[in-house]
Formats: structure tokens, sequence, C-alpha cells
């Protein structure tokens, strides 16, 4: 069924692991999906709908609220089924967020966390509806392997 | 064709001397290299600061190899077009960086296959010297990503 889907990251490699899931899914049928992510030196393809959110990180506490702030207005705006997040911090908020609201939520740890999962996945692991690792040994009892985007 | 690309966010000056340094010795390879702020001008290959998405496609089907800073963008490209690439990690210490994540990223990255870790000009140019016999990235659609989609699809 076509779903409506907010999907959120961090710039840079969080980001462009996003794409290629959205990208992937909307090959499957034709989503609604919504992009937030902050504007670092990147293109935004004409056919995505994207708000720009405010670069924050676990360690800029003092943006978190802020950016919270433009999430809980995007998510009540929107009004998605599904979150989908990459990381980092953005993703964190949106998790919380959404738990609040009942929006269901998807959190797929980079490729990147080889060792053990993020610091930002670990925040987030016991309130998200799916919690997905990119590689097999880092399964346990939340975390689930079911592919990765290489 | 090499085809080096240090990625839009900072300059990589070890990266594209330490290459065009290895053209010196190696007059009949050509090389191409997108550079972004970077100081050192290559005297051996031809250059780019930025390049748009149409270019940056055109020189990947023209190279045999790629050669990279750690980021994640040029990985994934060299993995699904099946392009070798060797990826050389930018330093903190070295102030190529805000932080060593690059350094990390080479854990991950070599695990693939088709992808060589350089974390000095020693790996660097061993692999250069060897690029043709450089195994191939083994990416295939139907393969890792799809199993990964096709769940998220199901829980959506």
């Amino acid at each position: 069924m076509s779903k409506k889907i907010l999907a959120i990251s961090s710039p840079g490699g969080h980001w462009i692991q996003l794409n290629k899931i959205c990208d992937g899914l909307q090959q499957h049928q034709s989503h609604k999906i919504i992009y937030a992510v902050p504007a670092v030196r990147f293109k935004s393809k004409a056919d995505k709908k994207h708000y720009n959110i405010i670069d924050v990180s676990a360690d800029n506490k003092w943006k978190l609220l802020p950016c919270a702030l433009q999430i809980f207005y995007i998510l009540l705006k929107e009004r998605p089924d599904t979150i989908i997040s990459t990381g980092a911090a953005p993703g964190v908020l949106a998790m919380f967020l959404a738990k609040v609201l009942r929006i269901n939520t998807i959190w797929v740890d980079s490729i990147a966390n080889v060792k053990q999962i993020s610091r930002s996945g670990r925040m987030i692991k016991k309130h998200v509806n799916v919690f997905l690792t990119q590689w097999q040994d880092l399964e346990d009892d939340i975390a689930q392997h079911q592919g990765a985007i290489l | 064709m090499i085809f080096v690309a240090v990625g839009t966010q900072f300059p990589f000056d070890r990266l594209i001397k330490n290459v065009d340094q290895w053209l010196k010795t190696h007059p009949n390879e050509t090389a191409f290299a997108q550079i972004a702020e970077t100081d050192y001008q290559p005297k051996r290959m031809q250059w780019e600061q930025f390049m748009d998405a149409e270019t940056y496609q055109q020189k990947i089907a023209q190279a045999s190899v790629i050669v990279s800073h750690a980021g994640m963008g040029n990985i994934i490209t060299a993995c699904e077009q099946q392009i070798p690439i060797i990826v050389m990690n930018r330093q903190y210490q070295l102030g190529e960086h805000r932080n060593d994540h690059q350094a990390d990223g080479l854990k991950w990255m070599s695990k693939l296959t088709g992808v060589y870790a350089a974390p000095s000009s020693k790996e660097l140019f061993h692999y250069l010297a060897q690029y043709q016999s450089l195994e191939r990235p083994q990416f295939s659609k139907n393969n890792r990503r799809d199993s990964l989609i096709n769940f998220i699809e199901t829980q959506l």
C-alpha cells in the first residue's frame, strides 16, 4: 500500500544511505516521501519535497531544542505514516517525537558502524518499532539484520 | 584512466600530491582529478575543483580505477559501477578533517570486495602499481540492498 514517509538524517554519509533506501522503496511503488536534512552543500532533486532543518549533533545540545521544534512542526503538518532514519541526532529527535505522536518508526543504523551500534542508535534503540543493523554480527534481541545498502 | 576524487567538503593535498608524484614515474598513465579547494595544483593530470553529477558520472564511466578519500558517496558509486577503488583516509592529526572518522571508515570499507585501503602513500603506490589487476567490487542489485529494502517495505 502506498504510504507517506518522512525520511530524516544528518548530511553526508547518513544522507547518502537514506537516499539509496528511499530510491529503492520508490521503485517498488510510489510512496509519498518527504525529506528532512540539514542542507550542507548538496543539491536536492526538484522532484523531492525537502525540509531544511538545523544541523545538530549530540555534541551541541543547545541546538537540539530548536531542531526538535522544527521536526515537531513537520510531523504535525505532514502526518507521515512512517519515519525512516539512518542517523544521527535529527533521527533520534524525530523518533522520540514520533513515539508521542504514535507514528511508526524504522531505524537503519549506518553501514559505517561495524564494530558496535552507533551512539545515536543506542539512544533510540528501545523506542523504535523496527531497528536494523547493516552488519550481521551486530544483531541482538532488538537489532535485526535484513540486508545492507552495499 | 585513473579517476581521483576528494569529495566536496575539504581539500586533500596529500592525496592529490601523492597521485601526481606517482604519475611522474608512470608517464604513460592518464588521470583526472576532482580536487575541491586543494591548494596544490596537479601538474600531471587534468583536474576540476567540483563537477556536476553528469560530468562525475561521465568520468566514472571512463575510469579503470578510482582513487578516493574515505567518503560514503564514492564508495557506493564504485561498488554500484563495479570499479575497483583505492581509499585514503583524511587524518585528524594532519589537520585533514575535524575528527578521525575516516580512519574508522577504512575498517568497514576494506571489508568489501574491490575496495582497497591506503592509509599512507606506501599502500597507495602499491595498489596503483597493480591497478589493472585489482578485483572489481561484487555489488549486485539483487543482493543485500534488495533484501533490506524488501524488508523495510513490509514494515511501512
